[in-house]
C-alpha cells in the first residue's frame, strides 16, 4: 500500500477541471419547485444540431425520432414535400447533392437513431471496469447515495444526519472516525488516514492510483459524475445555490468526488489487494472515446436532421399559412363588458377561446402568469417561504398570508387523523397503532380506489388555495427583516409593477368595468412532480397570490392616482378581481370576495356564467387526449372525468400539461382569435403600435425565451430520450429526501420529465411569432441580452416576424430574415366551430381557421 | 364448498390464460381482470360465508392424488381453517384494490399485459399457499409466489438495477427454499402419512414424540424458521425487502407491503405444532423477531427515501409478529397481520404524496439521534442529559445507516465463498478434475470389489462432483452454455448418486429426468441460436436484451429456466422431492447436499436468464 503524498505536478488544475466538468451536469433543483429549462444547457453555445450531437456523444442519448416515425408522418401527409425541400436547403449542401439527400431520406434504417459510443456509457472508466470484471457502480453507488441522501435529506428520515453548517466531508469523517462501528468501506487504517486529509489531496492521491495518467484525470472525473448525473447535479446546484434547499446543507462537488473516489479505491483494494491495473495500463485504449476529441468526433446524422427540420417546418407552416390570411385588426367600437388576463401558458389557449366564444363581449389578454409581480410568499398553512416568479428573477419582497378568521388553529390543518400514517412513531406506539388503526386503512384504501374524486380524507394540495384569507401587501415599515427582505410593497413599487404589465400587453386605455386576473394552478394527487404542472412563470407554484396581489394593487386608489400621472387612466368604475383557473380540474376560484363591494355585479355574473360554460367545453376538448374518458358528448360527463382524474390516487396523468407545446405568439388577440391552435400555443398580448423602438419586445422576449423556450426544450429532450434526458416512467418512482425521485431505493435521482408527461408530445422546437416589423425587431435584438440572443442565433428556438398590417412573414436566421414562401395551393383548413375539428381525433391537429361568428349571449 | 374453494384457486389461473390468449388491447385486459377479480372476490366471499355457516370448522379436501409410488404420496390437498380464512380475506380486499388501482395506473405502460399476467400468477400462488393442505402443496405455491415476485421486481428490465435487485431477492428466496425443501422432507420422514396440516394440529395432543426425535424437530424447526425469515425479510435477511421496491408502486404495495411479506408468518402459523413444542425453539423464534425489530426500527429512522422507510416499518411489525407467535398469541398475530397489511399497502400506494404533504407540515418531528425534547431528556442521567455522547450518536447512526450491515455479512458468509470455490474450479484444468475423480472412483472400486464397502459409497464421489458442477455453474461469468451444461450435469450427478443409494428407485429418477432433460435441451437449443459473442465484444457485461430483440427465444429460455429450477409446472418438481426422499432414506447428508445444489443451480440459471433476456438493445447497438 503506497499512498503518494507529494509529487503532484501542477499541470493538473483540480478546481478548473471540476468547473469544466460540472457544466455537463443537470441543473434541476429540488422537486418542490420544478423549473423547466433547456436540458442541454451545456451545449447551448453551439448551433442546435451540432450541440445535440455533442451531447449525445457525452451522455449516450438519442437525439432524433427513429427514421421510420418521420417516414410514417410523411406518408400521412403531416410532413409536406415543400418542407422537405426547405429542410434540404437548410442542410448547407450545394444543390447538386439535393437529389441524393432526398433519396437517402427514404432508406429504411432501424439503428441510425441509436445513441453513439459515448463517454458516459463507453468511456475509459467503463472499459477499465470491464477489464477488471468489477461492477464498481453497484458496489459504490448504494453507499454514496445513502450518504448523500441522508446528508441532504429535507425531512423524510426521522434522524437527521448533518449538523448545522457541517461540511459533507466532515460528516463522513465523523461517521468513519468517531463511531464504535466501522463505516464500510472506510474501515481500513489507510482509508481512515486518507479521510483526515483535505479533499484536494484525497482526489489527487486516488486519481493517481486509479487512473495514473494526468491527461485522463478530468475525463475520469466526468465519467464518474455521469455515472449518477442526478446526484452530481443536485450537489453542484446546492453548492452554487444553497437557498434552493429549505434546510440548508454545506456540500460541494469536490467533496462528493473525494469521498466517491476514496470509496472506489477502498472497495477495489478489498477485492484485489493492491494488484489492480490503473486506467493507464488498459491494454487497448485506441477505440475509447476521449474527452479531448468528443467534439470533433460528434457527427450529426444528416438524414435525421433533414427529416426533423422538415417535420418542424411542416408544423410551422401550418401556423404560418393560417396567420397569413388573418385580417389586419380593426378598432372595436364597443367597450367590452369584461377583460380577463390569463397566463401565457399553452393550456390557457383553449380556455380563452371558449370564454370569448361563450361571451364575445369579453376580451382576453395573455402575459406570464406572475403578472409582473415578483415576490416571496408564505401561505397561511405552508411551512416554508416560496418564490412566486420566474427563477431568473431574485425577489426581495416578502408577502405573508393570514386568515380572515383568526380563530382557526394552524395546527388543526396538518396534524389531523388522516395524517397519522406519515408521522413518526416510537416502536411501541407503532405496534399499537398498526394493531388498532391498520384495519381502518382497509376502509380508506377501498374508498380512495373505488370512489376517486370523493372528498373524504384527502390531502389538501398547494393549488387548492382557500379563499378565506388575506394578503399583507402594503409595506408599513421600511426596515428589512433579518433575511434582508422587505415586508410588502410601497405604493410606488406597486404602480411600477402594474404599469409594467399593462404596457407590455398594450392595455393602457379602454378598461372594462370588470377586469379578472386569472392565474392558474393544477391540482393532482399522489404526484411528486406536481410542481411541474403548476404555473411555469411562478417557478412551479400556483399563481394565485400574484393574481390576488395584482388585483389588490390595481384597485388601490393610491396606485391608480400614480398610474394616472403616468398616463394610464383606470376609470373609477373599473374593478379588478383575482382568480385562479385550476387547469386539471377546469374550475375557477375568485379571490377576496370580502372586497367585492365595488364590483359591478351584473358584469361579474355574466363573466362567471361565460367562464363556467367555457370551462365545461374546455374539459371536453381536453378529453380527446384521454383514452379512458367517457365517449359521450356531454360536457358534464367530460368535466366530471377531468375532476376525477385530478383527485384519484391512481392517476399518473392528471392532465397532459404542456404536451405538444409548439408556438409562442406575441401580438394582438385579433391575430389568433379565429384560430384553432389545438392548445399548442403560448399566447402573449402585445400591441405593435405602442412599441416603436422595440423596448417592450425586449422585455417580453426576456421572459418568453427562457420560460417558454425552457418548457419546450424540457419536453423536447425528455421525449427524445426519456431514459437519459427524462426521468423514465413514474410508476416505480420513490421519493428521496424530498429532493427528487429515484427508481427504487438505491437509484440515482432522476432528472427531466417522466414519461407520463411527454408520451404524446410531438418534439419540435418552439416557434415564436411576433406581430411586428423586422426593422423594429432588429432594433430590439440589438438590445437583447447576448445569452438570450444565442438561443435565437443557434436555433434553440425559431422565430418568425409577422407584419402588423400586411401579414407578411419573415423567418429569422442568424444570417438574416428569410421571406416565407409557402406553396400557392397550400391553404389552412377551415371549420365553423372547434368541436367539429377535434371530435374523434387522437393526434395533434393542424391549425384551423374558425369561421363561425360566435353566438351572442 | 369444495367447488367454491376450487374456484378461488383456479380463477386467477383462468385469468392468466384469458389474458395470454385474448389480451391484445389494454381495454380487454382491464375487462378480463375486472371480471376475474370480482368472480374471485365472490368465490372467496361465498367460501368464507359457507365456512362460517358450518361453524368455522376446519375443512380439508383432497382433489386427487398427483403422484403415488411406494410410501411416497403427493396429494393435491386443500385446507381451510381460521388462519386461511383471515389470509383469504386480506387477499380479497387487497387484490381487488390493487387490480382496480393498476387498471388506470399502468395504463399505456409497456408491459401492461405482462404485469397483469404476473400479478394473477401471484394471486394463484398465494391462494395455493393459503389453502394448501400439506407442506408440499404449500411449497408449490411458495415457488409460484417467488417467481412472480422475481418477475415483477425485474419488471423494468431495461435498467440494470431492477434486474440486479430481482436476482438479489430471488437468491434469498432460493436460499430459504432449502429450509422448506428439507423441512418438507423431514416432515415426510417424521410424520409419514400424517403430514397434512389437518393432522398436524392434533398430532401432538395424543402421542408425545420420542425424545430421540427432539433433535429432528429442532432441525426441522430451524429449517422452517429459515424459510419464514427469508420470505418475511426477517433477521438476517432484512436487506432484500427495501431493495425489491423496483416494480410499479402498486406491485410493491401488494408484495412487499401487504401480502408476500406476511407469508413467513403464515408458514409459522401453519407449522405451529411442530416448533411450538419446545421452549428452545420458541426462544429462537423470539430472538429472530426481537433482533429484527431492533435492526429494522433503527434502520427505519435513517431511511431518507419513503419506500425504504415503509419497508423497514413493515419488517419491524413482522418482527413483532414473530415474537407474538413465539409467545403463542395466535389470534393477536392474525389481527396484527391484517392491520399491518392494510396500513403498509396504503402507505406505499400514497407514498408519492409525501412531497406535497411535507411542504405543509412544520418540521416538528424530533430529528436528532440524541433526544431533544425535555420529556425524553429527563429519563437520561444528568451528566449526559445535554451531551449525549457523540460517539454513541455516530455509532447508532452508522448502525442504522448500514442497516446492521446484514447484507455484507450474509454475502460474505453465503455468497462469496461459493463464488470463490467456483472460480477455482473453473480455473482448474479439465484433466485435473478427471484425474482426481478417476483416482477416487478407482480406489472406491477396489474397496468395493474387495467387499470392504457397499456400492452405495459411490454416491459420495458423485455427490461431490455434483457440488463441484453446481459451484462451477454458479461462478461462470462469460460462458452461458457452460453454465447451462454444468447445471444439467449437476442434476444428472444428483440422479446418479441417488441411484447408487437406492437402485430400486430408478423409476423415480427417470421421472425426475423427464422434467430436467427436456428443459435442458430446450435451453441449449436457445443458447445455440444466440448471436456470436463478437457482437458484444465492446460490452461484455451488457445485458443482452433478448426479451426485446427476440421475444420468442426469450420466452422459451424462460420455460427452460423454470424447468431447471424444478418449478411446479415440470415433473421435476415432484422428482426433486422424490430424489431427496430416497436420498434421505440412506444418508441425510447427501439429501442436504442435493438440496443445496438445487438451490445453487437455480440461482445460476436465473443469472443466465437475466443476463440474456433483460437489458435494452441500445446498450450494444450503436447509432452514428
Amino acid at each position: 500500500m503506497t499512498v503518494a503524498n507529494s509529487s503532484h505536478p501542477a499541470s493538473f488544475q483540480l478546481d478548473a477541471a471540476i468547473n469544466r466538468v460540472s457544466r455537463w451536469l443537470p441543473i434541476q433543483g429540488p422537486i418542490k419547485d420544478f423549473i423547466h429549462h433547456n436540458i442541454l444547457h451545456a451545449v447551448q453555445q453551439h448551433p442546435f444540431h451540432k450541440g445535440v450531437a455533442i451531447a449525445a456523444k457525452v451522455y449516450g442519448a438519442r437525439s432524433y425520432l427513429p427514421a421510420a416515425d418521420y417516414q410514417a408522418m410523411y406518408r400521412k401527409g403531416r410532413i409536406k414535400d415543400f418542407a422537405v425541400d426547405w429542410a434540404i436547403r437548410q442542410s448547407g449542401y450545394t444543390p447538386e447533392h439535393y437529389p441524393l439527400l432526398r433519396t437517402n431520406l427514404f432508406i429504411e434504417d432501424d439503428t441510425q437513431h441509436y445513441p453513439p459510443v459515448s463517454l458516459a456509457n463507453n468511456g475509459i472508466r467503463n472499459h477499465w471496469l470491464s477489464h477488471l470484471e468489477t461492477d464498481l457502480n453497484s458496489l459504490v453507488h448504494p453507499i454514496m447515495f445513502r450518504l448523500l441522501g441522508n446528508f441532504l435529506d429535507q425531512g423524510i428520515s426521522r434522524w437527521t444526519l448533518s449538523k448545522k453548517d457541517e461540511p459533507f466531508c466532515a460528516c463522513v469523517w465523523r461517521l468513519a472516525q468517531n463511531s464504535l462501528l466501522p463505516l464500510y468501506p472506510f474501515d481500513t487504517v489507510w482509508a481512515q488516514d486518507m479521510l483526515d486529509k483535505p479533499p484536494d489531496e484525497v482526489i489527487l492521491a486516488c486519481l493517481q492510483r486509479l487512473v495514473g495518467d494526468e491527461a485522463l484525470y478530468e475525463q475520469y472525473i466526468l465519467e464518474l459524475l455521469l455515472g449518477h448525473p442526478g446526484w452530481s447535479g443536485m450537489v453542484r446546484l446546492i453548492e452554487l445555490r444553497p437557498n434552493a434547499l429549505l434546510k440548508p446543507r454545506n456540500i460541494s462537488l469536490k467533496e462528493l468526488i473525494a469521498i466517491e473516489l476514496l470509496a472506489e479505491w477502498a472497495i477495489l483494494e478489498k477485492k484485489f489487494g493492491n494488484s489492480f491495473n490503473t486506467v493507464r495500463q488498459l491494454p487497448d485504449m485506441s477505440n475509447i472515446p476521449l474527452l479531448s476529441d468528443y467534439e470533433a468526433k460528434a457527427s450529426v446524422p444528416l438524414t435525421l436532421q433533414i427529416w426533423h427540420e422538415a417535420m418542424e417546418y411542416s408544423r410551422y407552416a401550418e401556423l404560418m399559412v393560417a396567420l397569413k390570411d388573418q385580417p389586419a385588426p380593426q378598432k372595436s367600437p364597443v367597450t367590452p363588458i369584461a377583460q380577463a388576463f390569463f397566463c401565457i401558458d399553452d393550456r390557457e389557449c383553449s380556455a380563452r377561446r371558449y370564454l370569448e366564444e361563450a361571451n364575445p363581449a369579453i376580451e382576453t389578454f395573455g402575459a406570464p402568469g406572475f403578472f409582473g409581480i415578483d415576490f416571496l410568499y408564505q401561505g397561511y398553512d405552508n411551512a416554508f417561504v416560496v418564490a412566486q416568479c420566474p427563477n431568473i428573477l431574485s425577489p426581495k419582497h416578502l408577502i405573508l398570508e393570514s386568515s380572515t378568521q383568526p380563530s382557526v388553529d394552524k395546527h388543526n390543518l396538518t396534524d389531523g387523523l388522516s395524517d397519522l400514517h406519515v408521522q413518526s412513531h416510537s416502536v411501541l406506539w407503532g405496534w399499537l397503532f398498526t394493531q388498532l388503526l391498520g384495519l381502518g386503512y382497509a376502509v380508506k384504501m377501498v374508498w380512495d380506489t373505488f370512489r376517486p374524486g370523493a372528498q373524504l380524507l384527502r390531502f389538501k394540495t398547494l393549488s387548492e388555495v382557500s379563499a378565506q384569507t388575506h394578503l399583507h401587501l402594503l409595506r408599513e415599515n421600511d426596515e428589512p427583516t433579518e433575511d434582508g427582505r422587505l415586508l410588502g410593497f410601497s405604493f410606488t413599487e406597486m404602480a411600477d409593477k402594474v404599469e409594467g404589465l399593462l404596457r407590455n400587453i398594450g392595455l393602457t386605455k379602454n378598461f372594462a368595468p370588470l377586469v379578472v386576473v386569472v392565474a392558474h394552478g393544477s391540482s393532482s394527487t399522489n404526484n411528486p412532480h406536481f410542481a411541474a404542472y403548476e404555473c411555469g412563470a411562478c417557478a412551479g407554484k400556483p399563481g394565485a397570490p400574484n393574481a390576488r396581489a395584482f388585483a389588490w394593487m390595481a384597485n388601490s386608489d393610491a396606485v391608480r392616482a400614480l398610474l394616472r400621472e403616468r398616463g394610464i387612466d383606470i376609470p373609477d368604475q373599473s374593478f379588478f378581481i383575482g382568480a385562479m383557473h385550476n387547469t386539471s380540474r377546469d374550475e375557477i376560484t375568485y379571490f377576496d370576495p370580502h372586497l367585492f363591494e365595488r364590483c359591478p355585479t351584473e358584469n361579474f355574473e355574466a363573466f362567471k356564467k361565460a367562464m363556467q360554460q367555457g370551462l365545461h367545453k374546455n374539459a371536453w376538448e381536453r378529453c380527446r387526449w384521454f383514452e379512458l374518458a367517457p365517449d359521450s358528448n356531454s360536457y358534464d360527463d367530460a368535466h366530471e372525468h377531468v375532476k376525477a382524474r385530478a383527485s384519484s390516487i391512481f392517476e399518473p396523468r392528471p392532465e397532459w400539461d404542456h404536451s405538444n407545446n409548439l408556438y409562442a405568439i406575441v401580438g394582438r388577440r385579433q391575430l389568433t382569435k379565429n384560430l384553432f391552435l389545438d392548445r399548442r400555443s403560448f399566447l402573449q398580448s402585445y400591441d405593435p403600435n405602442t412599441d416603436p423602438d422595440g423596448t417592450i419586445i425586449v422585455k417580453i422576449l426576456s421572459a418568453i425565451i427562457p420560460v417558454c423556450g425552457g418548457i419546450n426544450l424540457s419536453y423536447f429532450f425528455s421525449r427524445m430520450d426519456n431514459s437519459v434526458y427524462g426521468a423514465g416512467t413514474k410508476l416505480p418512482h420513490n421519493v428521496i429526501g424530498l429532493l427528487g425521485v429515484a427508481n427504487g431505493v438505491e437509484g440515482d435521482l432522476r432528472t427531466g420529465l417522466v414519461s407520463q408527461m411527454i408520451e404524446v408530445h410531438e418534439p419540435a422546437r418552439l416557434l415564436i411569432v411576433i406581430e411586428q416589423t423586422t426593422a423594429i425587431l432588429d432594433l430590439a435584438f440589438a438590445k437583447l441580452d447576448a445569452t438570450l440572443m444565442a438561443w435565437l442565433d443557434n436555433n434553440w428556438v425559431r422565430l418568425v416576424a409577422c407584419h402588423p398590417e400586411t401579414r407578411q412573414l419573415f423567418f429569422y436566421h442568424h444570417s438574416g430574415w428569410e421571406a416565407v414562401e409557402l406553396p400557392e395551393d397550400y391553404i389552412a383548413p377551415v371549420a365553423n366551430c372547434a368541436e367539429t375539428i377535434f371530435t374523434g381525433k387522437h393526434r395533434t391537429i393542424p391549425v384551423h381557421v374558425i369561421t363561425k361568428v360566435a353566438a351572442t349571449t | 364448498m369444495n367447488l367454491l374453494l376450487l374456484s378461488c384457486e383456479l380463477l386467477p389461473l383462468l385469468g392468466i390464460v384469458l389474458i395470454t390468449l385474448f389480451g391484445r388491447k389494454e381495454k380487454t385486459i382491464a375487462t378480463i381482470s375486472f371480471w376475474i377479480t370480482h368472480a374471485m372476490g365472490l368465490s372467496i366471499f361465498g367460501l368464507l360465508a359457507v365456512w362460517a355457516s358450518t361453524g368455522f370448522a376446519a375443512h380439508e379436501f383432497e382433489l386427487f392424488s398427483l403422484y403415488k409410488q411406494g410410501s411416497y404420496h403427493f396429494p393435491v390437498l386443500f385446507f381451510l381453517d381460521r388462519v386461511s380464512a383471515v389470509y383469504l380475506f386480506a387477499v380479497w380486499v387487497i387484490f381487488s384494490v390493487i387490480v382496480r388501482y393498476c387498471r388506470n395506473y399502468l395504463y399505456r405502460e409497456p408491459g401492461y399485459k405482462r404485469f397483469f399476467i404476473t400479478i394473477f400468477g401471484f394471486a394463484f400462488g398465494l391462494n395455493i399457499v393459503v389453502m394448501s393442505g400439506s407442506i408440499d402443496m404449500l411449497f408449490a405455491g411458495w415457488e409460484i409466489v417467488g417467481i412472480s415476485s422475481f418477475l415483477l421486481i425485474a419488471f423494468y428490465r431495461h435498467r440494470v438495477q431492477p434486474v440486479r435487485n430481482a436476482l438479489r431477492a430471488y437468491t434469498v428466496y432460493r436460499f430459504c427454499d432449502i429450509g422448506l425443501l428439507l423441512g418438507a422432507l423431514l416432515n415426510h420422514q417424521m410424520f409419514h402419512e400424517s403430514d397434512h396440516f389437518s393432522n398436524l394440529t392434533v398430532l401432538f395432543e395424543h402421542t408425545a414424540p420420542q425424545p430421540a426425535s427432539y433433535l429432528g424437530l429442532l432441525v426441522m424447526s430451524l429449517m422452517i424458521f429459515i424459510a419464514a425469515a427469508g420470505k418475511s425479510a426477517q433477521f438476517p435477511f432484512c436487506f432484500w425487502l427495501p431493495r425489491a421496491m423496483e416494480g410499479p408502486t402498486p406491485s410493491s404495495a401488494i408484495f412487499y407491503g401487504a401480502l408476500s411479506v406476511h407469508l413467513g408468518v403464515f408458514l409459522l402459523l401453519r407449522t405451529m405444532p411442530i416448533w411450538s413444542y419446545h421452549i428452545l425453539m420458541r426462544s429462537i423464534l423470539f430472538l429472530i423477531g426481537f433482533t429484527t425489530l431492533i435492526i429494522a426500527s433503527l434502520a427505519e429512522k435513517t431511511q431518507s427515501n419513503i419506500k425504504g422507510q415503509v419497508a423497514y416499518a413493515s419488517i419491524a411489525q413482522v418482527g413483532f409478529m414473530f415474537m407474538e407467535l413465539a409467545l403463542g398469541l395466535e389470534t393477536l398475530v392474525l389481527v396484527h397481520f391484517l392491520g399491518n397489511a392494510f396500513l403498509r399497502c396504503y402507505q406505499l400506494l400514497v407514498s408519492p404524496s409525501i412531497v406535497a404533504h411535507a411542504l405543509r407540515m412544520e418540521g416538528a418531528i424530533d430529528t436528532n439521534v440524541a433526544p431533544t425534547n425535555p420529556a425524553s431528556k429527563i429519563r437520561l442521567p444528568v451528566s449526559i442529559r445535554d451531551s449525549f455522547p457523540e460517539v454513541l450518536q455516530n455509532t447508532l447512526y452508522v448502525f442504522a445507516l448500514q442497516e446492521g450491515n446484514l447484507e455484507l455479512w450474509v454475502r460474505s458468509l453465503l455468497w462469496s465463498p461459493l463464488k470463490r470455490y467456483g472460480a477455482q474450479i473453473n480455473a482448474s484444468k479439465l484433466w485435473q478434475l478427471l484425474l482426481t475423480g478417476g483416482v477416487l472412483i478407482g480406489s472406491l472400486l477396489i474397496l468395493n470389489q474387495g467387499g470392504f464397502v457397499s456400492a452405495s459409497v459411490f454416491a459420495f464421489p458423485l455427490a461431490g462432483a455434483m457440488v463441484l458442477a453446481s459451484l462451477s455453474a454458479f461462478s461462470q461469468k462469460h460462458n452461458f452454455i457452460g453454465t447451462w451444461n454444468a447445471v444439467a450435469l449437476s442434476f444428472a450427478l444428483a440422479g446418479a448418486a441417488v441411484w447408487f443409494l437406492q437402485p430400486q428407485a430408478s423409476e423415480e429418477i427417470i421421472f425426475f429426468a423427464s422434467g430436467i432433460i427436456p428443459s435442458w435441451l430446450l435451453g441449449i437449443t436457445v443458447l445455440l441460436k444466440l448471436p456470436k459473442p463478437e457482437t458484444f465484444k465492446d460490452t461484455p457485461f451488457a445485458y443482452r436484451a433478448m426479451a426485446e430483440t427476440n421475444p420468442l427465444l426469450a420466452l422459451l429460455l424462460f420455460f427452460s429456466f423454470l424447468g431447471l429450477i424444478c418449478f411446479p409446472i415440470s415433473p421435476a418438481f415432484i422428482g426433486e422431492d422424490l430424489l431427496l426422499y430416497y436420498a434421505s432414506k440412506e444418508y441425510t447428508v447427501i439429501a442436504a447436499l442435493i438440496a443445496a445444489c438445487f438451490v445453487i443451480n437455480g440461482i445460476a440459471a436465473a443469472r443466465v436468464y437475466l443476463r440474456l433476456c433483460m437489458g435494452r438493445p441500445a446498450d450494444f447497438v450503436r447509432g452514428q
